[in-house]
């Protein structure tokens, strides 16, 4: 079976160039009728622009000003130290300029990935850890289709590559995971389960999410190289009317920033389905 | 059962055109990592708390004036370039004669590609539409002698969609029934309850045949523009956005929302996900209940 990875958002594209694809070296600017989505809590923003974009497939235009700031600020460099005789006062100070716009437009792509409206990065493969799939044996077949359920849908319906859920204990854990391969699955489960005794998680009182989770900060060995976003999300249970912690959800993505509020939104709410 | 074919293993194709990801930018960042010394069961949380990260938080904040920002800051530059030549006495020539206008043109281009990029920033700035209060009474109508198992999926469905969407009502018609009719529904005119569902009419009215020929989800994103919406009388007058999910053969889900496009995509792709399982589990329970209704019989 198949899934379909689902890029958030969705946005068709349709160019209105008659001229076929062979626009590799040309520096002509099309005009391009887009209709995008975005990732606002309540409401799909739907706009309909028109951008001036180079018609080549796979180019991201919104990294080109820190292309161009490398660029141009190397030039600038160059200018400066090819340059003969005393330098001048004035281009001393023109250079200055130049250098501090060139940070300026380097840093530009940061900040535009924060504005509302902007893409959301494609997940991709981890590069090592292994495809697992593995469910405690301990558990009724009614909660096993759940779980399995449950995971299958947060690894499609988001950018998730690596899905844990532990209902007081048992654990469900799907995706890519960097745990020593060729284990039986009995054994992996217990791994998994030593694992995550280790962190503590099963003690974690509220949601965390690392949005950019840096390899060295984190020591979570489990999780593939090429994290980039983890999620934590516990399960709640409700026992005559007091909250006790009785597992938690982890999902762990290889794009940056990859989990919305929405998305966020959807996985509390499938971990409420695993509620008491 | 369907629902077998999710516990096969999926396997997730590699992405083609895998994207050169890049390391993020480095801005000081506050980390700070707890750790715990005691060994109680189960054992403390050991791992960074989350950081806040400042200039998302800014960006988020102040989105309307940093998509002008470039603007201003291209502009500026423009105008010190200029302003540096004249100062200094040459004349503004644009020429690469000289390392003075060499330098003085990178800037210039650097500037036009901030003014451009603020240009764009500002063009793409999405609407925000505002929702719509429905108008109605609140309601909660469910099917009497329901399982347990099911009553408790059905509600939790109505939690996951409302909190996570901009959803407002939710009908659930199977096998002929309205199972649950739920959120705000439409006043009915003598008295101060809600309408309720007539499930014969909308069985065989346009708008669920449509659906069960296509077997997909459709996802009528302005329903004031749509000629079918009288067939949905149970659901408040100025309702803006209605998805109506398919439960496999034998149901219908009406999803009211009260924003005009409300529902993103990542929503429909969730909701045809709660679509499929809702099926799964109404089907196996009606087909348990017809069984044992055929052994009575016999």
């Amino acid at each position: 079976m198949s899934i379909q990875i689902c890029s958030f958002p969705l946005h068709p594209r349709f160019s209105l160039r008659a001229c076929s694809q062979t626009a590799a070296r040309s520096t002509r600017i099309f005009a391009r009728t887009e209709n995008e989505s975005s990732r606002s809590d309540q409401q799909q923003l739907n706009l309909s622009v028109l951008r001036f974009t180079f018609g080549i497939p796979g180019l991201d235009e919104s990294y080109l000003p820190r292309w161009i700031g490398y660029g141009f600020g190397s030039l600038i460099l160059l200018n400066h130290f090819s340059a003969s005789a005393p330098i001048s006062e004035s281009q001393l100070r023109s250079e200055a300029l130049g250098l501090s716009l060139a940070a300026f437009s380097i840093a530009l792509p940061y900040f535009g990935k924060f504005l509302k409206g902007s893409e959301v990065e494609k997940r991709s493969l981890p590069d090592e850890g292994e495809q697992v799939f593995v469910i405690s044996s301990s558990i009724g077949d009614s909660l096993k289709e759940d779980l399995a359920w449950a995971t299958y849908v947060l690894l499609r319906n988001t950018s998730t590559v690596a899905v844990m859920i532990s209902i007081q204990g048992e654990l469900c854990v799907r995706g890519y995971w960097n745990c020593p391969g060729q284990m039986p699955k009995a054994q992996l489960h217990d791994w998994f389960k030593r694992n995550v005794d280790e962190i503590g998680l099963a003690d974690v009182k509220e949601t965390l999410y690392f949005p950019q989770y840096a390899g060295s900060a984190l020591s979570w060995d489990i999780l593939p190289d090429g994290t980039r976003s983890v999620f934590v999300q516990p399960l709640v249970h409700n026992i005559d009317e007091s909250e006790k912690m009785d597992g938690f959800l982890l999902v762990a993505s290889t794009a940056g920033y990859a989990y919305s509020d929405k998305d966020r939104a959807w996985i509390g709410a499938m971990a409420d389905k695993f509620r008491g | 059962m369907e629902a077998a074919r999710f516990i096969n293993q999926i396997q997730i194709p590699k992405n083609p055109n895998r994207r050169f990801s890049r390391p993020p930018l480095d801005f000081p960042r506050i980390i700070r990592a707890s750790s715990s010394s005691t060994s109680q069961e189960p054992k403390s949380y050991r791992g960074p708390k989350p950081s806040k990260n400042l200039v998302a938080d800014f960006v988020s904040r102040n989105d309307d004036s940093v998509r002008s920002l470039p603007i201003y800051v291209g502009g500026a530059s423009l105008l010190a370039v200029l302003f540096n030549r004249a100062v200094s006495g040459i004349a503004p020539v644009a020429d690469a004669s000289s390392s003075q206008s060499r330098a003085d043109l990178l800037a210039l281009g650097l500037a036009v590609t901030n003014l451009l990029t603020g240009l764009v920033w500002l063009s793409i700035r999405p609407k925000t539409i505002t929702p719509v209060e429905p108008e109605g009474v609140d309601c909660k109508v469910l099917e009497p002698n329901l399982p347990a198992s099911i009553l408790s999926e059905l509600l939790w469905a109505w939690e996951s969609i409302k909190v996570a969407t901009c959803c407002k009502s939710l009908v659930i018609v199977y096998n002929g029934i309205c199972l649950l009719q739920i959120g705000m529904a439409a006043k009915s005119p003598d008295a101060n309850k809600a309408v309720l569902v007539n499930t014969d009419k909308l069985m065989t009215g346009s708008v669920y045949q449509g659906v069960f020929k296509s077997k997909a989800q459709s996802y009528l994103a302005n329903l004031s523009l749509y000629p079918g919406r009288s067939e949905l009388p149970f659901l408040p007058p100025n309702t803006q956005a209605v998805i109506l999910q398919p439960l496999g053969d034998k149901g219908i889900a009406v999803i009211g929302g009260n924003t005009i496009r409300g529902f993103t995509s990542s929503d429909q792709a969730w909701i045809s996900s709660i679509g499929e399982k809702l099926d799964a589990t109404l089907g196996r329970c009606f087909l348990d209940s017809d069984e044992i209704s055929q052994e009575t019989d016999r």
